[in-house]
């Protein structure tokens, strides 16, 4: 379970995050829907601490992240907006290298990148040097990684951004399997047929704030309109930024 | 933690001995550097002992005049068909051109007149013209005192004043201080070495967007920047003792003796160098990792680094063009230490252990210093975004 609870921070005078408090359960789809620089982004580094909030916390699975950093961090895997690989590593080696710094190791480490590698169907890749991957192959060997230790908790920064439809098909065929194992998924976007293809809650942030959050079907009652795309409006005022 | 600790190490090698161009521009320079150094002292060796050659044109103009100087053991030969040229392409240092009219105004008691041609633009070329200028004057202040005695004259007259010039310097001491750069090669050595890896687990890893990632894993950042740390010192070390080796084999092959004393690169010195230039690897890895971890990118780390090369040299270079009288707090000194060091042990002096100590004391106290600022660097959220 994650939870957010009265986030805010501020880069100099430029306040990124205002207020963001929600609650992510295990099993199900949360989304973060907002356009680019509403603070999508900031408030998921405040959930997998590498920013500080200024004010509020953050918690994963009751651990709250500024009191137990390394704890926090051993239940939640993340795939952040930038995905950069080791080139010169393969990529069952870099998967390798992340299992180790979670402190796995051996007979055990190797069973769980074999299973990685059959759940992402890639293992006629697994032993090439990731220099010159295509965007999907890159994509697939980040999950892994970030996927290595079994996480209960998973964070992903606008996971498709950036991939052709195939890669963004299987990347949603991803996310729905890790709700079905019981996991706590929080993924932000946003492209808004994504959101509302996925997710069983949306959580709708705009200027630093949320402004509204529940099921689709929540939303749409609340503020009284046919389509996602007229409640983001009624919500928050524009459709400036969303897709 | 020794499991996460040695992850990042493996993982940090592995990449490091992957990299082709990290290992190749590692290398080149331990190769390299100890083959300058016995160059320079092979020419040396060799210079020395060669007699001095003259060419000569119109020898036969002036018989006695070539005595003397065969008597002063100058090898004379006949200048070649073209002698300006030979001059200007540096084939000969020196001729000597004897004019026709030479026998008769030698004879007639007038300043009779002779040329050295020379090129004095060429550095290798002025030790010969200033011997041959020498021998002449010798020679024309011989003649002229002949005179004045045939006249009954008292020659001395003609000297009011005689210079000795007592030259102090010999082959031995330019050899000395070429000496001084031997330890300099060897510690610039390490830092060359450990050079790109400690770009590479900087400003590469933000360069090539995997330090969020990397930084979202349950390690302390301590951890983190010491595993990287670690690796570059294993590069810096494997940077030490190649150089030394290659230098070791590179001097051995060099005649010394013609200089009149050797310099024992046994395997006893060998590895009282390596103990001096030991604590500098940690040092270098140290500074190169705190550089890569403020720069922006890859390529302003491998400018302010190559620029933080010249702090292992200068040292070296200022001993080896002017020695320096070693005082107490040099020793304390990181880089100044170890050549005073290096000098000292290669000059057959004893290095008091206290002296060593404090040597290798204050490096690795400032090695700490490096990395605990690396660290903080590593802590702060404008970590991610590479500012300041």
């Amino acid at each position: 379970m994650i939870r957010a609870e009265g986030l805010y921070k501020a880069f100099g005078r430029v306040v990124a995050v205002k207020d963001v408090t929600f609650e992510a359960e295990n099993g199900q789809i949360t989304g973060l829907l907002g356009p680019n620089g509403a603070g999508k982004s900031t408030s998921m580094r405040m959930l997998y601490g590498l920013v500080k909030p200024d004010r509020g916390f953050a918690s994963i699975d009751g651990v709250k992240v500024q009191d137990d950093l390394v704890g926090a961090r051993r239940s939640l895997g993340v795939l952040p907006d930038a995905l950069g690989l080791y080139p010169r590593l393969t990529a069952r080696e870099n998967i390798r290298y992340f299992g180790k710094l979670h402190r796995m190791r051996g007979a055990a480490l190797e069973t769980r990148i074999d299973a990685l590698l059959d759940l992402l169907d890639m293992h006629a890749i697994a032993e090439r040097r990731t220099d010159g991957f295509s965007q999907g192959e890159r994509m697939k060997v980040a999950i892994a990684r970030a996927m290595v230790h079994d996480p209960r908790n998973v964070l992903l920064d606008e996971p498709t951004n950036g991939l052709d439809v195939m890669s963004t098909r299987a990347m949603r065929e991803l996310i729905r399997r890790l709700k079905d194992d019981g996991r706590c998924v929080v993924f932000s976007s946003h492209v808004m047929q994504e959101v509302s293809a996925l997710c069983d809650r949306i959580v709708v942030i705009a200027d630093g704030r949320v402004v509204a959050a529940g099921s689709e079907a929540e939303l749409l009652a609340t503020a009284q309109r046919e389509t996602l795309e007229d409640a983001f409006v009624a919500l928050t005022g524009s459709t400036e930024g969303l897709v | 933690m020794l499991h996460v600790l040695l992850a990042i190490v493996h993982k940090e090698l592995l990449d490091g001995v992957r990299d082709r161009r990290a290992v190749l521009s590692a290398f080149s320079f331990p190769l390299f550097a100890p083959l300058l150094i016995a160059f320079m002292l092979n020419s040396l060796a060799t210079r020395t002992d060669d007699p001095l050659e003259l060419a000569i044109l119109g020898g036969e103009n002036a018989p006695e005049l070539v005595r003397f100087l065969e008597n002063q053991g100058v090898e004379l030969q006949d200048a070649p068909e073209d002698p300006q040229l030979a001059i200007e392409d540096g084939v000969l240092d020196v001729v000597l051109v004897i004019p026709e009219d030479y026998g008769e105004d030698f004879r007639e008691g007038r300043p009779a007149s002779v040329q050295m041609m020379v090129d004095n633009s060429q550095h290798t070329a002025l030790s010969g013209i200033t011997t041959v200028r020498t021998l002449l004057r010798a020679y024309s202040g011989h003649i002229g005192a002949l005179r004045l005695l045939a006249r009954g004259v008292d020659p001395a007259l003609m000297s009011p004043i005689t210079i000795d010039e007592l030259d102090q310097s010999n082959p031995q001491k330019k050899a000395a201080n070429l000496l001084d750069m031997i330890i300099m090669f060897v510690v610039l050595g390490a830092f060359v070495c450990s050079m790109y890896i400690a770009i590479e687990a900087a400003a590469g890893e933000r360069e090539r967007k995997s330090l969020e990632p990397l930084l979202i894993n349950p390690v302390s950042r301590t951890i983190l920047v010491v595993g990287k740390w670690l690796a570059a010192v294993a590069f810096g070390f494997v940077g030490v003792v190649f150089t030394l080796i290659v230098m070791m084999l590179a001097i051995g092959a060099i005649p010394l003796e013609t200089l009149g004393f050797r310099i024992m690169l046994t395997a006893e010195v060998g590895f009282w160098i390596f103990l001096i230039a030991a604590p500098l690897a940690p040092l270098a890895g140290a500074l190169q990792l705190l550089i890569a971890s403020f720069t922006r990118s890859f390529k302003e780390a491998q400018l302010y680094i190559s620029l933080s090369l010249t702090l292992p040299m200068m040292p070296g270079m200022i001993m080896s063009l002017k020695p320096i009288k070693t005082e107490a707090w040099m020793y304390a000194v990181p880089l100044l230490s170890q050549q005073v060091l290096g000098a000292k042990l290669l000059r057959g002096e004893d290095i008091a252990l206290l002296n060593y100590v404090l040597a290798a004391g204050s490096t690795l106290a400032l090695t700490a210093v490096f990395l605990w600022a690396t660290v903080w660097l590593f802590s702060r959220e404008r970590m991610l975004f590479g500012k300041g």
